[in-house]
């Protein structure tokens, strides 16, 4: 299981690029992500809506009320410009940090 | 026997949604939201098995306690209301301040009139007008205060009441001993004439 601050850190990238596959609601997009890390990654669900106003505020989606198939409304998210550039930029930074750790752990001598 | 009434999911549902309704900052599309969110939830652990209540007490739980969510909603429907009011309340608490220095001068003005009659100044008239500049102190204090106030993006009530306490408490305190040292000589200058 990842550390609260890791879970908050890369909840704007997940988004980000969760929505890379096409628009989608907030129950959808925390199932995706459950079932991309196979369930490590666990949000507490309702801290998911504040951070999509949020990333709505900054411009980087959009949002639309629309009725589901079931006849309730549901909220859709999808990506826009500033997103996609978001997108890029938070790619950029968690490779970097990946990249670091990943030849710091290689240098490391066994432990067993 | 004891018999319990049947679990109603809208009835549950309305009730844990109330827990919001006593804030102002979890807007009405928010808490939509979040029942679509229990509702999809819901459906999905029902398909897998669970019986209504079950699976509500499992979509909260998820989602998280309304005490948990509402600081995170009210970070970004934080109207900016309270900033202005603190910027309107250091305004009026410099001017205050400012006419306070104001009345520090009253027993200088008393003086010249008071010498002339061969009396000096009461000395707490005397120790009140030489305090008076230490009257810019409150001012750039609160208004310090409110620059941390309005750069801060973590708060998570409404700072404006306590901030309009606090220097209400601050004016009536330098307000009594000046007021009572710039009364002193005009007692005493009114019964002169008597």
């Amino acid at each position: 299981m990842l550390s609260k601050e890791l879970v908050a850190a890369s909840s704007v990238p997940l988004v980000l690029s969760v929505l890379t596959e096409g628009e989608n609601y907030g129950y959808a997009l925390i199932q995706r992500v459950r079932e991309l890390s196979g369930g490590r990654i666990e949000w507490t669900e309702g801290m998911l809506y504040p951070v999509l106003h949020w990333m709505e505020k900054e411009k980087m989606i959009e949002s639309e009320w629309r009725e589901a198939e079931t006849g309730r409304k549901r909220k859709y998210y999808r990506l826009r410009k500033e997103g996609r550039k978001a997108l890029q930029q938070e790619k950029q930074q968690w490779m970097t940090v990946h990249e670091t750790l990943a030849r710091l752990w290689k240098q490391q001598p066994r432990l067993t | 026997m004891e018999t319990t009434a049947p679990f109603d999911l809208n009835t549950a549902l309305q009730l844990w949604l109330e827990h919001f309704g006593q804030s102002s900052e979890v807007k009405a599309e928010d808490l939509t939201e979040l029942e679509s969110h229990i509702r999809d939830s819901v459906n999905q652990l029902q398909g897998k098995g669970l019986t209504s209540e079950e699976s509500f007490l499992i979509a909260t739980h998820r989602v998280g306690t309304p005490a948990k969510l509402e600081p995170e909603f009210a970070k970004i429907n934080r109207s900016p209301l309270n900033t202005i009011v603190h910027g309107i309340i250091l305004v009026f608490f410099s001017i205050s301040c400012w006419f306070l220095w104001g009345i520090t001068h009253i027993p200088q003005m008393m003086a010249g009139a008071s010498v002339r009659q061969g009396r000096s100044l009461p000395q707490f008239s005397q120790f009140v007008m030489e305090s008076g500049a230490w009257l810019v102190v409150p001012p750039v204090l609160a208004a310090i205060y409110c620059v941390c106030v309005w750069t801060q993006k973590s708060r998570r009530q409404n700072s404006w009441a306590g901030f309009f306490a606090t220097t209400m408490a601050v004016l009536i305190l330098l307000a009594l001993p000046i007021v009572v040292g710039a009364m002193l000589p005009m007692v005493d200058f009114i019964n002169h004439f008597q």
